[in-house]
């Protein structure tokens, strides 16, 4: 009994003893590495935008937007920090959209957690180039209008997926715009026929409209790997009927083919907004 | 030679902890890249090592037997956090660069192994060498590992601390697979075996 309490307060007293240095410690390094992270920020923010006088931060869910004044008070852009979840965990980076609601330019704080040599690709140029420009208005969905990196899909898609939320917290919140989203209310009811690229070659589907909603997506022909197609096919378009929505999440195990046919839907009902719904 | 020298010689070659005990191999494959961050990781290895070994050593008549694993783990465990907290503190870019494995230096073995098979069992003034000499074998090792790597890899040398050198201008096409986990495995065991030759020949150890 003496023996096990002698163990028990040994390992305590060890413990209590590291905490306490580690208390210690800590209180010396926290606000210094509190005071490195503000001057990165203030750093970024300097070599965004130049001419930044003044700022205001407002706390959004994903993470903190800064608004970016001028000496007048005209509103520069928006430089958001932002934490997404990539292939290994968390990715920090800083984005800053100009008030025309244009992406201007992207830096990777974080991504330790992402695989090296491959997923930390979404920290370099090559990349990041991609997404120069793109903005409020242009679609920005991984694999469709911006390439993802192949042996690196999940770190770059994560990535594209974020730069879109941003981009459209953005526009929504503090620039005043709206995402030109596609008009499905807009198409005359009908039936009509689109083409989309998909992993092997073309997806022809047709497209149901009624009263304003999709009601049906059926594929006429396409030339993909059976199995790979089957997981698409039965996922996506009834993600789309349900959503009423072409920004449907593609990741199915299938993204070439289920990227194809959104691409293909897309393409139907931009046909039918062109011809005034008159059926082919 | 005398006993000090003795200490500190022993692990930076006849008991080298990369290339003769084979320990720690976790960071010894994942850092050695570039040489900033193989130096950056055998320091701070290498300050997590002579601290616990000096603290083990001190306490060694106080640890009961049974617990001694536990309480070596606690004293590296802390010095391991101080070491991470002081580099992101004052060393931002290196520890960016290090990311998760400061953390894993806890379960780095050569620290635990040197605090069981050494500090453990002799006084803090050998044990304070012995971590001095493991420290800088480990060290020595991982240079001479990220020093190849990042050459042969990327085409540069010392790259990221300000005194980067291409080393074959700019046309060279650099062996990626050299700075790729792979290379990592081809290096460490053509020098190990390098290393196991000379060892015979000069009769080390």
């Amino acid at each position: 009994m003496r023996e096990l309490l002698r163990l028990v307060l040994t390992l305590a007293v060890v413990g209590i003893v590291s905490a306490a240095v580690l208390a210690g410690v800590n209180n010396i390094t926290a606000p210094v590495i509190a005071e490195n992270e503000r001057q990165e920020t203030l750093q970024a923010l300097k070599d965004f935008f130049p001419d930044v006088s003044s700022t205001e931060v407002k706390e959004e869910e994903d993470g903190t937007y800064t608004l970016v004044y001028d000496g007048s008070g005209k509103l520069l852009g928006v430089m958001a920090t932002v934490q997404f979840k990539g292939y290994g965990g968390w990715v920090t980076y800083n984005m800053a959209v100009s008030s025309e609601g244009k992406i201007t330019a992207i830096r990777v704080l974080d991504c330790s957690s992402e695989t090296p040599g491959v997923g930390d690709v979404i920290a370099k140029p090559e990349f990041l180039e991609r997404l120069m420009g793109k903005g409020v208005g242009d679609a920005i969905q991984a694999g469709v209008d911006v390439d993802t990196v192949s042996g690196a899909t999940i770190s770059t898609t994560a990535m594209i997926n974020s730069v879109r939320l941003v981009v459209d917290t953005v526009a929504a919140n503090y620039l005043g715009m709206e995402e030109e989203g596609f008009d499905i209310a807009a198409v005359p009811d009908g039936t009509y026929q689109g083409t989309g690229q998909g992993y092997k070659g073309d997806i022809v589907v047709e497209v149901t409209v009624e009263g304003g909603k999709i009601t049906d997506i059926k594929v006429i022909s396409q030339e993909e790997t059976d199995t790979y197609f089957a997981t698409a096919y039965a996922v996506i378009p009834q993600r789309i009927i349900d959503e009423q929505n072409l920004e449907v999440d593609v990741k199915t195990g299938a993204t070439g083919s289920s990227a194809g046919i959104v691409e293909a839907v897309r393409d139907a009902l931009q046909k039918a907004l062109e011809s005034g719904g008159e059926e082919e | 030679m005398s006993s000090p020298w003795k200490d500190i010689w022993r692990g930076i070659l006849p008991e080298n902890p990369t290339f003769r005990l084979v320990l720690g191999m976790c960071p010894t494959l994942a850092v050695t890249t570039m040489v900033k961050n193989g130096l950056g990781m055998g320091l701070s290895t290498m300050a997590v090592l002579i601290c616990s070994n000096v603290v083990i050593s001190a306490l060694r008549k106080l640890i009961p037997e049974q617990v001694r694993i536990p309480v070596y783990i606690v004293v590296i465990a802390t010095f391991v956090t101080i070491v991470e907290m002081l580099l992101k503190a004052f060393q931002p870019d290196l520890y960016r660069d290090l990311g998760i494995f400061i953390p894993l230096i806890v379960v780095n073995c050569i620290i635990l192994g040197r605090a069981e098979a050494f500090a453990g069992k002799n006084t803090i003034f050998r044990s304070f060498l012995d971590g001095l000499g493991m420290g800088l074998g480990f060290t020595l090792a991982l240079l001479l590992l990220s020093a190849i790597r990042e050459i042969i890899g990327s085409g540069t040398f010392l790259a990221g601390t300000g005194a980067e050198v291409q080393v074959f201008g700019s046309g060279f096409e650099p062996f990626a697979v050299f700075a790729a986990p792979a290379g990592a495995f081809v290096v460490l065991g053509l020098l190990i075996a390098l290393s196991n030759v000379a060892f015979k020949r000069f009769n080390i150890g």
